[in-house]
Parts: C-alpha cells; sequence; structure tokens
C-alpha cells in the first residue's frame, strides 16, 4: 500500500470514528531500490523527510497547539504585534516577561518551511514568561511565498532577530540577552541563525544570540534535498551550502541544547545526532536530550511544557529555572 | 482500532442507554479509543524516572501494614505546605505509583508536597472494590494526621486521580470520614480526571470479567449517589477523544454536583485521548495542571 493511500485511509477511519488513530507506525515494507543516501532508497528517505509517516496524530497534535494557544492567550491577553520589515510577512508577536530589562526568548516555528503561523506557538509562552522572560515568536513567509527559495527566508528570521535586537528596550526587553528556540524545520533555522555572520552581513555582533534550544532539527540539507522535499523546495547548491548549519560551525559562538524524540523518523534523529557530535568535535559547547516515546509532533508540544526535556532545555539555556 | 469495522458489525440488544454488549465492552476499553496507550505509558515511565533524577528519590511512608499500603512523597522546600495526594488509574488493576512520579515536579516546584498513593489492584483483593476504596480512604486519613511530621499543612490536603484512580478520587470525595475518626472537611479540592462516577454500566460491561462487582459495591462506590457527603469543590475533566461512555461519566457528574447545588469546574481537553489526559496532570501550564493549581490556590 502507498504512502497516500494508507495515510488517506487512517485520516478516513479518524473522521469516521472522531477517535485518534495515532499508534507509532513505520512505513509498509517494500522492495528496496537503489541506495540514495546512506543506507536508504528513494523511498525510505522519502519517508524519512515526511513526518506523517512516522506521525500518524500529526493533525491531532497540531490542532491540540492551536486549541492550547487559544487557552494562553485567554489567560495571557493577545501579545503585542510589531513590524520588522517591509513584507506582509514581516510582523512578529511579543509577550512581555513581568519584570524590566528581562531576557528574550525567541520562538521559529516550523511546519516543513511550508506552513505556520506565529500564533500558533502561544502554546509556548507561558514556560517562558513564567521563568522570567519575554517571549517574541516571528512570522515569516513561506516556502511556497517566495518561490520555493529559502534564502529569504532566513533573510526574514534574521532581520527578525535583528531588530529585536535593535527595539528590545521597547518592549522592556534586554537585548544582550536574546535566546532563540525553535523545531523542525523551526530547528533548522535554529542552526542557521546560530552560524550567521552576523558582523558581516547584518552589522551586528557575532554574539547577538547568546544561545539556542534546537528540537528535531535539520543542519545538513544535503539529504533533504535528495528528498521528496525537493518538490516545494527548489533547493541550489548555493542554498544548500549557506543554509546547512552544520558546514558553518566556525561562526557558532553560543551554546546549543539540542533534543529529538526516540519515535522520530530515522533522518530525524540522525540529523540531530550528527549534528551535536560535529559541534562536540569542534570544541564548542553542546547538549542533547533524548525525549524516550515522543514523535515528533509530541517534541513540538512538549516546548510548552517548562518540566518537559525541551521545555527545560530552552529555559536552561536562559540561565533561567522552570517556574 | 479499526472504528470502520465496528461500525458495519450488526447491532446486538440495548444494554446501556443506546449501546450493545460489544458497544458497551469497547467504551471501557481503553485501547479501541486510544491505541498509543503504552507509548503514553513508556513516556510516563521515562518521564518519571527524569523526575526522580532531578528531585532526588522520594521519601517512602507505609499508612498501613500490608505490603502495598505505602506511598512516594516527593517533598517540597517550604514549610507547612499543601499537600496534593495522587490516586493512580490502571482499570483497578495492580500499578505501581513510581509510573506516575512525573507529576509530581509540576506541584513541587509550586511550593506543594506531592504524594502518591501505593494501593492494591483487584488481583490483591479476589477483584473486590471496596477493600481498594478502604485503602486510599485509610492513606488520605494518614496524611491528615501525620501531615505535620513531614512539613505539611493537614488543613490543605487536596486529592487528585485519573481513570479508575478518578473513581477512588471520587469515593474518597464522598467519604463519610467518621469512619476513619478524622473530620469531616479533610479533603479541601478534588481532580476527578477521566473517571467513573456510577458503575452499573461498568458492571454491566467486560470490566465484570475481572472485578467482582457486588450490588454492595456499586452502591457504595458509586460517588454520583452519595453527593450529600461531598464537600470540597470538584475539577471534572475528560478529553475529546476517550471513549463515549468516559465522556458521559464524567458530563453527568459534573450535571449532578451542580444540580445537588455544590462547587464545580468541568473542562474538556480538545484533542486529548484517556492516557494523554493523565500526562497533562504533570504540566503546570496545562488545562489540568493550571486548574489544580489554582484549586489549591498555587498561582
Amino acid at each position: 500500500m502507498s504512502n497516500l493511500s494508507r495515510r488517506g485511509m487512517l485520516a478516513g477511519a479518524a473522521a469516521l470514528a472522531a477517535a485518534p488513530a495515532s499508534a507509532q507506525t513505520a512505513p509498509a515494507v517494500h522492495v528496496k531500490g537503489p541506495l540514495v543516501w546512506m543506507n536508504m532508497d528513494q523511498k525510505e528517505l522519502d519517508d524519512a523527510y515526511d513526518q506523517a509517516v512516522y506521525a500518524p496524530n500529526r493533525n491531532v497534535v497540531i490542532n491540540r497547539c492551536k486549541r492550547n494557544s487559544e487557552l494562553a492567550r485567554e489567560r495571557l491577553g493577545a501579545p503585542k504585534r510589531f513590524t520588522y520589515g517591509p513584507t506582509k510577512f514581516e510582523g512578529l508577536d511579543v509577550f512581555t516577561a513581568k519584570t524590566p530589562n528581562a531576557p528574550i526568548m525567541m520562538y521559529i516555528h516550523g511546519g516543513s518551511w511550508r506552513v505556520g503561523t506565529a500564533s500558533d506557538y502561544h502554546y509556548a509562552a507561558e514556560a517562558f514568561l513564567n521563568a522570567g522572560a519575554n517571549f517574541v515568536v516571528p512570522d515569516f513567509a513561506n516556502v511556497g511565498d517566495v518561490g520555493g527559495s529559502l534564502l529569504p527566508m532566513a533573510d526574514q528570521i534574521r532581520r527578525s532577530v535583528v531588530w529585536v535586537y535593535r527595539n528590545a528596550k521597547e518592549f522592556g526587553g534586554d537585548p544582550e540577552r536574546i535566546y532563540v528556540s525553535g523545531q523542525s524545520s523551526g530547528g533548522h533555522w535554529i542552526g542557521v541563525l546560530l552560524t550567521t555572520d552576523w558582523q558581516k552581513d547584518y552589522g551586528v555582533p557575532m554574539t547577538i544570540i547568546k544561545g539556542g534550544a534546537s528540537g528535531s532539527g535539520m543542519y545538513d540539507l544535503k539529504p533533504v534535498r535528495l528528498s521528496a522535499r525537493s518538490k516545494f523546495v527548489h533547493f541550489t547548491d548555493e542554498m544548500e551550502a549557506k543554509l546547512s548549519a552544520q558546514r558553518h560551525l566556525d561562526k557558532l559562538v553560543a551554546p546549543v541544547a539540542l533534543v529529538y524524540g526516540s519515535l522520530e523518523t530515522p533522518e530525524f534523529q540522525r540529523q540531530s545526532r550528527d549534528f551535536y557530535a560535529a559541534v562536540k568535535a569542534a570544541g564548542k559547547p553542546v547538549t542533547m536530550a533524548v525525549m524516550e516515546g515522543y514523535n515528533h509532533f509530541e517534541v513540538m508540544e512538549a516546548i510548552g511544557n517548562p518540566v518537559s526535556l525541551f521545555g527545560r532545555a530552552a529555559i536552561e539555556i536562559m540561565k533561567l529555572r522552570p517556574a | 482500532m479499526n472504528q470502520a469495522a465496528k461500525v458495519q458489525e450488526a447491532k446486538g440488544p440495548l444494554v446501556w442507554l443506546d449501546m450493545d454488549q460489544k458497544a458497551l465492552d469497547d467504551a471501557y476499553d481503553q485501547f479501541v479509543y486510544a491505541p498509543n496507550r503504552d507509548q503514553v505509558h513508556k513516556r510516563n515511565m521515562f518521564n518519571s524516572d527524569r523526575v526522580r533524577a532531578r528531585l532526588g528519590a522520594p521519601k517512602r511512608h507505609a499508612y498501613g501494614s500490608k505490603p502495598m499500603e505505602q506511598f512516594d512523597l516527593f517533598a517540597t522546600g517550604k514549610p507547612n505546605a499543601p499537600i496534593n495526594v495522587f490516586i493512580h488509574g490502571g482499570a483497578w488493576r495492580t500499578r505501581a505509583v513510581k509510573d506516575y512520579a512525573f507529576m509530581a515536579e509540576a506541584y513541587v516546584r509550586a511550593g506543594a508536597h506531592w504524594i502518591g498513593l501505593d494501593f492494591d489492584g483487584v488481583e490483591g483483593t479476589n477483584g473486590d472494590l471496596l477493600p481498594m476504596a478502604d485503602q486510599v480512604r485509610r492513606g488520605v486519613a494518614w496524611v491528615y494526621n501525620n501531615a505535620k511530621s513531614f512539613g505539611g499543612d493537614p488543613s490543605r490536603i487536596y486529592v487528585s486521580g485519573q481513570s479508575s484512580g478518578a473513581h477512588l478520587t471520587g469515593c474518597v470525595a464522598t467519604t463519610d470520614w467518621k469512619d476513619y475518626g478524622v473530620p469531616n472537611d479533610i479533603v479541601k479540592g478534588a481532580l476527578c480526571c477521566s473517571g467513573m462516577y456510577d458503575l452499573k454500566p461498568v458492571r454491566l460491561s467486560k470490566r465484570s470479567d475481572y472485578v467482582a462487582f457486588t450490588d454492595e459495591s456499586e452502591e457504595k462506590l458509586s460517588s454520583q449517589r452519595r453527593l450529600d457527603r461531598l464537600n470540597c469543590p470538584v475539577i471534572v475533566a475528560y478529553g475529546t477523544f476517550e471513549t463515549p461512555e468516559f465522556q458521559r461519566q464524567n458530563r453527568e457528574f459534573a450535571a449532578a454536583v451542580k444540580a445537588a447545588g455544590k462547587p464545580v469546574t468541568l473542562l474538556v481537553g480538545e484533542g486529548y485521548n484517556h492516557f494523554e489526559m493523565a500526562e497533562m496532570i504533570g504540566n503546570p501550564l496545562s488545562l489540568l495542571g493550571v486548574a489544580m493549581l489554582e484549586q489549591m490556590k498555587l498561582v
């Protein structure tokens, strides 16, 4: 049975019974084709970059996070909205800390580079506010909005950090304590942000970011480029080279905390492990936590829980404690 | 499980509301509606290990003479602190409360002691629920009588439970405490998450294969029939992906408490199944974590 029809069947069963079909599954056995990446043939590589194959409760968890974002806004009130750049995408949400001059956590959302909106990640705000930080979530273009290239997205996200650095005082934030976190393709962006040449490209200090927590990210785009994701991301040699954080570790000047789930796809587990090993081999500070029994979206959800491994990693990289 | 297949089966005679035997059996079998049961349990064990690594091993106290009559105490640093007593679920079967330690950190950080009771499962009571209810009640009475010995405030005891543990929590909240020689108001609030409060339909289901229900246990341990004794605010909660009966039991219990003119809050976890509801109790920022901490006046 193809992935498509298997997924269609799961979705159909869930709709019929209003019961989640969320047992962990792995792709069906198939006749193996030529290897395209490590020990994987094309189908296996495609599956390893398709979260739904390994996390059939994807939509359940995404909807839960949307709902919990609404509940968070009911408790906290609506965030302040600022514009950080000229295009319609370039706005960011700020939940302000209770105390002035507090550190800032910027959360970069995931969604395969293709979907996602800042307001669906407000569920994570309270964990950081309660720990004593501001919480900032930028919006940015999806890859389909910018001709299939990740480079304009990288520039937007980097400019959102520069805006926060230059305007932190406007919302009571400490520009000298900016931290970043993100998950999935947002984890990819955390790697990119932490290996940006800030001085040369943006005229701000290399140490603009003081630490990053990255969940379930991608740090080398080569296998991603070889996968079915190249149908919606128009990878180029330049894009692959510039946005593979693992190849720019010389620019890394802040500590990194990596997190992934034991039920993620083989590639999403490997990417984190290999990035961890590479940062460590470069002699730079890095930690890694494996969440046993969590799939990709359950890791995403966990940043809203300050006592989970992901929530804790992001809070602790800020030198704060869960509260 | 394959819900579509079930729908296509011919319906048998109705045994409870609009349900035939198979539908009722399924409605008391969590796995039919929550296929990630084992995954979530594994996660809870993993997170419980993490909590013990961070907070240190809990103190172990005995509240009775039987081997299972003990509890884990995760103490908060504050003196004279409120106490959350947790009663675990597991379809009344034997479980170890150490696998629920993942809940403790949220309460300990907020300034409360967290106590997880161990008690017998039906395997240890010849299928009888009455000795289990007696055990958890004695556990709560022990905590009241001995709170000061571990820095707890006996006047701020709260009880929480999930699934069959919420059934027992309902029993605890409707106890005639003079049978235990303690004041009638020793419980100041309760969280009943995904519980059962009327045992009649449970008795009609295949849970009778391993629970030896009697008229006496059905009557005495259906807390919905004992609301005259309820004298603390109750939070009742269920998830939208729970079985039809587990949704109904909680809705109807909340409605009955309200009709009795007593304080009750009904919370609905949208997109959560039975086991994910229990997991939520350990997240201080979740629907249930916030509600419980507010009830304990800790936020």
